[in-house]
């Protein structure tokens, strides 16, 4: 059934922008620019579609299918997973050319930002499990309303990039900035993190927006 | 057994309380749920798709509590909700073809059926469709899948009276087999045309729920029809 709900959801909710969005996971090529921004601008992308969803009705329209209600926000919850997890796929190949192929170009040497390894797509995971935990379980209090829970992913978001740009500066981190292989176990601690808490942060909040929604009024 | 038992509905809202609302619905009986606009038919029938949660009380279909066996009594059960917009910028063919996956006994000979007695165009949008065909869409999804009960909140709103008539031409054809229905309508003569049984409503409480005949030999006058009858009970009330 969950599987029939993220068709409908990827059929007739979804917006465009989510699709094109996934397109800025990329920026993660852009030297000098805080490279985190891309996975701000893919939870943007997936923002429209909760937008063009209330527009549709989606939500009582769901709700009305031979399915438990608990499943319209799972439905929710799998095709933000689906598209941040492509959108994690194309950033992960991008950090892995810039950590290979390109780790010798200057353009990247002289890059005073965040550099794409590990420590970055554990930063990117913790930006996206902020969206499905602040967002997505905040959009499910009213199922309606979503401006105060994108306000407040958008602050939480750009303290997880201003962090990301900032603990390579603190003394003794600068090896979370370091490029191609070299201090590749702190980095992947930071991923393992980012990992663990992407994970955490989307469980956690879905059984709670299950919650919320399961006591809401349509 | 009956399709649809209502047991002692409450919905308290600030301004709005809905008291104590109970009746069945037998296979192949139609019910005409009448009432004023605000008297709570609407705020009823979202009890009844657990859309809204009753303060108290509750509803079970076919025998089952609807809370915990949602996924086993909708698919036997069509809802419409007059001329709700559902994703006005998708082609009718879309929203159909990811519909009818949710529903193990869609009826695609029904489907076509339908698509041909409303005058729907698969390639038309929402948003293109008159308010009127907007209901038709509602229900010919809501009949498409040999739902054993529909639920139709005020079906024949903003239809012409041609289609209104075409309408409950049909309700009586899906009586005959065996379709139960249950259609709040504010338009008294509508309930006349094909109802067998009447539940009122007033202000939020249920004033009758009985076979027509009973309620027009309990609340009717000599030569009085059933919207004069109505009229006059909800005056009283109002007055009371």
């Amino acid at each position: 059934m969950l599987k029939l709900l993220l068709a409908k959801e990827l059929k007739l909710t979804a917006s465009a922008l989510s699709y094109l969005f996934i397109a800025l996971a990329l920026l993660a090529f852009c030297p000098g620019y805080p490279i985190l921004l891309g996975a701000f601008f893919v939870c943007l992308g997936i923002f429209q579609s909760f937008r063009s969803a209330r527009e549709a009705n989606d939500i009582v329209y769901s709700a009305l299918l031979p399915v438990p209600k608990a499943d319209v926000v799972r439905g929710k919850y799998i095709f933000c997973v689906f598209i941040e997890l492509v959108a994690f796929a194309v950033t992960a190949a991008a950090t892995l050319v810039r950590m290979t192929a390109l780790s010798d170009a200057a353009a990247y040497r002289a890059n005073a930002l965040m550099n794409a390894n590990p420590a970055f797509l554990g930063i990117t995971l913790l930006i996206f499990g902020l969206f499905n935990a602040i967002f997505v379980r905040g959009f499910f209090k009213t199922a309606r309303d979503f401006t105060k829970p994108f306000i407040g992913f958008i602050v939480a978001a750009f303290f997880a990039v201003a962090i990301g740009e900032a603990l390579h500066h603190i003394p003794g981190l600068e090896a979370l900035n370091a490029f191609g292989f070299e201090h590749i176990g702190l980095q992947l601690a930071i991923f393992a993190g980012g990992a663990v808490a992407y994970v955490l942060l989307t469980l956690l909040s879905e059984r709670s927006a299950v919650r919320r929604f399961e006591l809401l009024d349509l | 057994m009956n399709v649809a038992e209502v047991r002692g509905l409450c919905k308290e809202y600030p301004s709005f309380r809905l008291s104590d609302v109970s009746f069945d619905l037998a296979p192949g009986r139609i019910m005409g749920f009448i009432g004023r606009n605000g008297a709570g038919k609407t705020t009823t029938i979202k009890c009844m798709l657990n859309l809204v949660h009753p303060t108290s009380g509750g509803v079970s279909y076919f025998g089952l509590p609807l809370v915990g066996n949602e996924d086993e009594i909708k698919p036997r059960i069509g809802y419409s909700t007059g001329a709700v917009n559902y994703y006005p910028q998708k082609r009718i063919r879309d929203i159909v073809a990811v519909t009818r996956t949710f529903y193990p006994n869609w009826d695609e000979g029904a489907y076509r059926e339908y698509l041909e007695f409303f005058e729907i165009d698969e390639d038309k949008r929402p948003r293109e469709l008159s308010e009127g065909m907007k209901v038709k869409f509602n229900l010919l999804l809501a009949l498409s899948h040999r739902a054993e009960m529909l639920i139709l909140d005020e079906p024949t709103s903003g239809l012409d009276p041609f289609s209104r008539d075409e309408l409950i031409g049909d309700f009586n054809r899906l009586k005959k087999r065996g379709v139960a229905i249950l259609f709040s309508t504010h338009i008294i003569s509508d309930v006349e045309k094909c109802a067998d049984d009447i539940a009122y409503i007033s202000k939020g409480r249920l004033a009758a729920a009985l076979p027509e005949a009973d309620f027009r030999s309990r609340f009717g006058a000599a030569g009085e029809t059933l919207e004069e009858t109505v009229i006059r009970m909800e005056r009283s009330a109002a007055n009371a």
